[in-house]
């Protein structure tokens, strides 16, 4: 495992937010550096893609600092963003242009040159096998290869930090392995990847360090190795079941089935 | 991708936006990017007969055909005389009401397009380059429409007003346009302070109903207003005029062209000068709580409680027989209110309906008096209100919804003819019978309870209408289950035109009636059979 211990590529100090009286985010602290797959979990609500939207400036009225590549975000303009790629949870596109006008305009906000975005982005849709499709629009998509869109989207430019809000959702099984192994060997490459995502035994197996938020504060940080030993789980899954209170599944699973068949298979 | 006109020509001022420090290239590939995507966008104008639209081609261009064609309007109060604050006051009102609601109607989309910050503002571009690409985008379509709407009449106003009248002209509308844009943002920084995105997009809704609707109505008044304008009419000053934007811009040409420098008038022109800049600085101050309130069209906060309406319960029980077709009137109602597309297209013809019968009363007034029409057989001009019919019928295949109609085919529907049935019973019952009985009320007003037998007549017929509409132009099986833009072909609008013979039919019918004693009463009689058999056999025969 490569983990080079210099400036941390992403800095959180604490890091808090409110929306009018809801805390959000409790004082986050976290130093991400160059080489790490971060794997950013949690419950539904936890704080997660309030932490993306602050890294990426979209959220601006937060308390702490938050500094990307060594630079504070809100005392710097815009041009932070340059060496960041993003891939966003709904999937949000502008799904009228064909694939190739998108990921060329793409390609250009982030600074490329009009004809070097569109021929790289027409050799990674090879890769996919989408170039029959490649001049058609998005809105014709199916939901894995608009998936697949995002994702040559967020890597066009050849970005050092990467964010991926669920990459994988709606792509077969073939394709996941592809986008796994390609996040590996960009780490190996020295990106940082920043991994949030629901399914835990993807996370488990690509992260080389996950990190746990609970109602907006870190619960657990650590290698996949650590926390199995903190917590005496043998899965992901089972040390977040653990480790947020939520060891009572079975029961809301029988009680969800029970009203489903009215108590049948019971008796 | 192709190179606008209109982003060459925004070239010229590219000092202009680096002074502001506005990274000009990069706001004009989003610029490029954004109108390649609404020449891909049908604009509302042309939403209820977008059977004359093809893929291809600048829709955006057409529609402002339709605009040059409503500026025609303005062309007859330019030659009013000189009665400056008066004639003046009138154009910039209708040019405030068309540019405004097609402000609100076509480019909220602009302004709430929550897609921009996930996309954009994500990307190594700075956020006053982003709002200033928002801003330039408005107004360059902002700019095309005014252009084509005063195109025509600034010519006349050259012609017969003369040079000065008609820079003052230009600027003031260049004013006015200014205005109207930050007045409609602040508009929604006003809603999106207090309501949820849910709300902000109903009223969005309604606006644009009201647009289709209001473009009607104004032109009979506008046309009818004439016969009332009184050339001596003399302009008093009242503290109201204050509050009423277009009258700001009629002062200027009273205090610069008639020399009158009287303290209203030219308190008015001071306020044509600062009302706009005033609203613009408004604007640019509230532009950052306006972006984070946009957060707001992505959450779903609505109320949590069940909605239950007595009267909903009423019409269930009164007009279905079955527990299935109980249920699928409830979902029928349901779609009917709250699908917004759907809405779009179906109630501006609602309001058209509603109208139209006064249209040919007011019509009568002009010649005759009033107790001559209350004498007259003027109530069947009630028939027009059936002519909505027919559209409203062909309609109800399509939604903006469509893809939630996979239930109908996964789900063990018993009989599948109930589920038509019971939409054109809630059609009836929800948007029918109410808009009816409520002309029915004003009618029985103006001609008294004799005309009651022949409302009775007309109602039924209205059902019958509606049975005909269905059996011509519903091949599917279900309702909602088509997208809009496919289908839509010239052949089906032929048929909604030849239905409205069917009204004629009736009309025809009902009238020779009244010839006889009794007629009136036997016609009922027989139009009820007829009505209710058709509605068995129609319903009967799709059975099988």
């Amino acid at each position: 495992m490569i983990t080079i211990h210099d400036e941390p590529i992403l800095s959180l100090k604490n890091v808090t937010m409110r929306y009018s009286n809801n805390v959000v985010l409790n004082g986050i602290n976290l130093d991400v550096h160059r080489g790490e797959i971060i794997g950013y979990i949690g419950p539904n609500g936890a704080g997660k893609s309030t932490t993306l939207k602050i890294l990426l400036g979209l959220i601006e009225d937060y308390q702490g600092t938050v500094e990307v590549f060594g630079e504070d975000i809100a005392a710097s303009d815009y041009s932070y963003k340059r060496k960041i790629g993003y891939v966003p949870e709904n999937a949000e596109l502008y799904d009228n242009l064909t694939a190739c006008e998108y990921l060329t305009f793409i390609g250009e906000l982030y600074g490329m040159d009009r004809h070097d975005a569109e021929e790289k982005a027409e050799n990674l849709i090879l890769q996919f096998q989408m170039e029959d499709v490649f001049h058609n629009r998005i809105a014709s998509f199916s939901k894995g290869m608009r998936q697949k869109i995002l994702i040559i989207s967020s890597l066009l430019h050849n970005p050092d930090l990467i964010f991926l809000d669920e990459p994988l959702s709606g792509l077969d099984a073939n394709s996941v392995m592809v986008i796994k192994d390609i996040l590996e060997q960009l780490v190996a490459q020295g990106k940082t990847i920043f991994y949030s995502s629901h399914i835990m035994d993807v996370v488990e197996k690509i992260s080389n360090r996950i990190v746990l938020l609970i109602d907006g504060e870190i619960a657990a940080d650590g290698t996949f190795e650590a926390l199995q030993e903190q917590n005496k789980q043998g899965s992901l899954e089972g040390i977040f079941n653990q480790l947020t209170g939520f060891d009572d599944y079975k029961q809301t699973a029988q009680q969800f089935v029970d009203i489903v068949t009215d108590g049948e298979g019971r008796e | 991708m192709n190179e606008f006109y209109s982003l060459k020509f925004l070239d010229f001022f590219r000092p202009l936006f680096r002074l502001f420090q506005i990274d000009y290239e990069t706001m004009r590939k989003i610029l490029q990017i954004k109108l390649t995507m609404d020449q891909r966008r049908i604009p509302t104008i042309f939403a209820s007969n977008m059977s004359k639209n093809k893929e291809k081609g600048n829709q955006y261009l057409k529609s402002l055909l339709v605009y040059a064609l409503y500026g025609l309007v303005i062309i007859p109060f330019v030659s009013l005389g000189d009665n400056y604050i008066f004639l003046v006051s009138i154009i910039f009102g209708i040019a405030m009401f068309i540019l405004m609601t097609s402000m609100i109607s076509d480019f909220s989309t602009v302004l709430l397009d929550v897609r921009d910050k996930t996309i954009l503002n994500t990307k190594p571009v700075h956020t006053r380059t982003i709002n200033a690409a928002k801003i330039v985008h408005v107004m360059i379509y902002m700019a095309l429409l005014t252009g084509a709407f005063i195109g025509i009449p600034s010519a006349f106003i050259l012609g017969v007003q003369g040079i000065a009248f008609f820079l003052l002209f230009i600027v003031a509308i260049l004013l006015l346009l200014m205005f109207i844009m930050t007045l409609t943002a602040l508009v929604y920084i006003f809603i999106l302070q207090f309501f949820s995105g849910e709300k902000l997009k109903d009223i969005i809704n309604y606006v644009q109903i009201l647009l289709s609707v209001g473009i009607i109505i104004g032109y009979q008044i506008v046309v009818r207003s004439f016969e009332f304008v009184d050339l001596n009419f003399v302009y008093e000053f009242s503290w109201w005029h204050l509050f009423i934007p277009p009258i700001w811009f009629g002062a200027p040409f009273e205090l610069l062209l008639n020399g009158n420098h009287s303290g209203p008038i030219i308190l008015l022109s001071v306020l044509a000068l600062i009302g706009p800049l005033l609203s613009i600085m408004l604007y640019y101050k509230l532009m950052p709580s306006f972006e984070r309130n946009l957060q707001k069209l992505m959450e779903n906060n609505g109320s949590n409680k069940k909605k239950r309406l007595l009267l909903n319960t009423i019409w269930e029980k009164l007009i279905c027989t079955s527990k299935e077709e109980k249920q699928f009137f409830r979902f029928a109602s349901i779609m009917l209110a709250r699908e917004r597309d759907f809405k779009l297209r179906v109630y501006p013809s609602l309001g058209i309906a509603f109208v139209f019968p006064f249209i040919f009363l007011f019509n009568f007034i002009s010649t005759g008096s009033f107790s001559e029409l209350q004498q007259s057989n003027m109530h069947l001009t009630m028939y027009f209100c059936n002519v909505m019919i027919g559209i409203v019928v062909f309609m109800l295949r399509f939604s903006g919804k469509y893809k939630g109609a996979w239930i109908f085919q996964t789900s063990p529907i018993q009989t599948q003819s109930l589920v038509y049935s019971a939409t054109l019973k809630a059609v009836l019952a929800k948007l029918y019978v109410p808009l009816f009985l409520l002309l029915s009320i004003i009618y029985i007003g103006i001609f008294s309870v004799r005309i009651v037998p022949d409302l009775a007549v007309m109602l039924v017929t209205g059902i019958l209408h509606t049975l005909i509409s269905y059996r011509i132009m519903t091949h599917n099986k279900y309702p909602f289950s088509e997208p809009f833009e496919t289908g839509q072909q010239g052949g089906e609008s032929m048929k909604t035109f030849l239905l409205l013979i069917v009204v004629g039919f009736f009309f025809f019918g009902h009238f020779l009636a009244m010839k006889f004693t009794f007629g009136v009463l036997i016609y009922l009689v027989i139009l009820l059979a007829i009505t209710f058999f058709t509605w068995k056999w129609i319903f009967k025969k799709t059975v099988e």
